[in-house]
């Protein structure tokens, strides 16, 4: 019976895919819950969501307690 | 001869990482419920009696039926916020743990984790906030938030990469090497510390309030970084994401 395992070696036994997807993770989740004013939800809703400020306002009180400027 | 390669699952390692980081954000936005949530309230109040002296808006039944609805929005948010800030700081501090594992002094990887958990805390949390410290609302002009905004993303990587790479060199001195890299990330940091600029809005709120405020502040993000240390020594040990595989050739 065989067994599938996956398994990916690097330099430093650490995958470089894992590397890149966790930057990327690291990354997308600071902009939301920090530096977002609108910006993800303009994509879909155009300029409206500068006003609606949706994910400004779930993350706002977690944005004042981590130290980010929020308004 | 036995020959060692270590290897790794990615994507339990990924799981491990993003489980310690989510649950320590969930942690983290608990604790802000707790603390720092009477802090906003206060400061949220007084912005609203700033609102109506100044005319902007009216004290009006309607008034508090909209504030109600958005505060509550915003503090149901404070635990979703957490677990996806703990999620990408988390994940910043398993790659950073992963690649450093192996030099980190401690016999287990809980005290490996707490031991890079307190120097990430350090260099990319609490000098940054010693230049730039957390404010609760009525503190901060509009118009400057991209300034401030970039002025401590800038301090955070400054910070960050300095002590990198005051690591980076540490390795080429033999003797001394710890001594040499924190005098010189010290020296580093403090230059960059007077060099940048100052947060360019006034605070005409209380200082028992911001203190007090700031306190909290800290102590909600510490816990972030005691439990993620924690927790993803303990996967790690548990789970053992990386294995040494060792052949005789």
């Amino acid at each position: 019976m065989s067994e599938s395992r996956q398994i990916s070696v690097s330099k430093k036994g650490v995958p470089t895919i894992a590397i890149l997807a966790l930057g990327v993770i690291f990354a997308a989740g600071l902009f939301v819950v920090g530096f977002d004013q609108g910006h993800i939800f303009s994509l879909v809703y155009g300029e409206q969501a500068f006003d609606d400020l949706f994910i400004h306002e779930l993350t706002h009180d977690m944005r004042h307690a981590a130290g980010f400027p929020c308004h | 001869m036995p020959l060692g390669v270590n290897i790794m699952k990615t994507s339990l390692f990924l799981v491990i990482v993003l489980l310690s980081g989510a649950i320590a954000g969930a942690v983290h936005g608990g604790v802000n419920l707790a603390i720092v949530e009477p802090y906003l309230d206060t400061a949220i109040g007084i912005e609203n009696q700033n609102l109506f002296a100044s005319g902007e808006e009216e004290d009006t039944p309607e008034f508090w039926i909209e504030y109600d609805g958005y505060r509550t929005w915003q503090k149901g948010g404070q635990v979703l916020a957490g677990v996806i800030l703990g999620i990408s700081i988390g994940a910043l501090f398993g790659i950073v743990f992963a690649l450093s594992r192996q030099s980190l002094p401690g016999s287990n990887n809980v005290k490996k984790a707490l031991i890079l958990a307190g120097i990430m805390w350090l260099t990319i949390y609490f000098i940054p906030f010693l230049k730039y410290p957390a404010n609760p609302p009525t503190v901060g002009d509009t118009e400057t938030v991209v300034l401030r905004g970039i002025l401590y993303l800038s301090f955070i990587a400054i910070s960050g990469f300095g002590a990198m790479g005051f690591y980076k060199l540490s390795k080429k001195f033999e003797r001394k090497a710890k001594l040499v890299s924190i005098i010189g990330y010290a020296a580093f940091i403090t230059a960059v510390f007077l060099a940048m600029p100052e947060n360019p809005d006034e605070i005409s709120v209380s200082t028992n309030l911001v203190e007090g405020f700031r306190t909290a502040s800290v102590l909600g993000v510490s816990s972030f970084w005691i439990v993620v240390a924690i927790m993803l020594g303990l996967l790690w040990d548990k789970l053992k994401p990386e294995q040494e595989i060792t052949s005789s050739r």
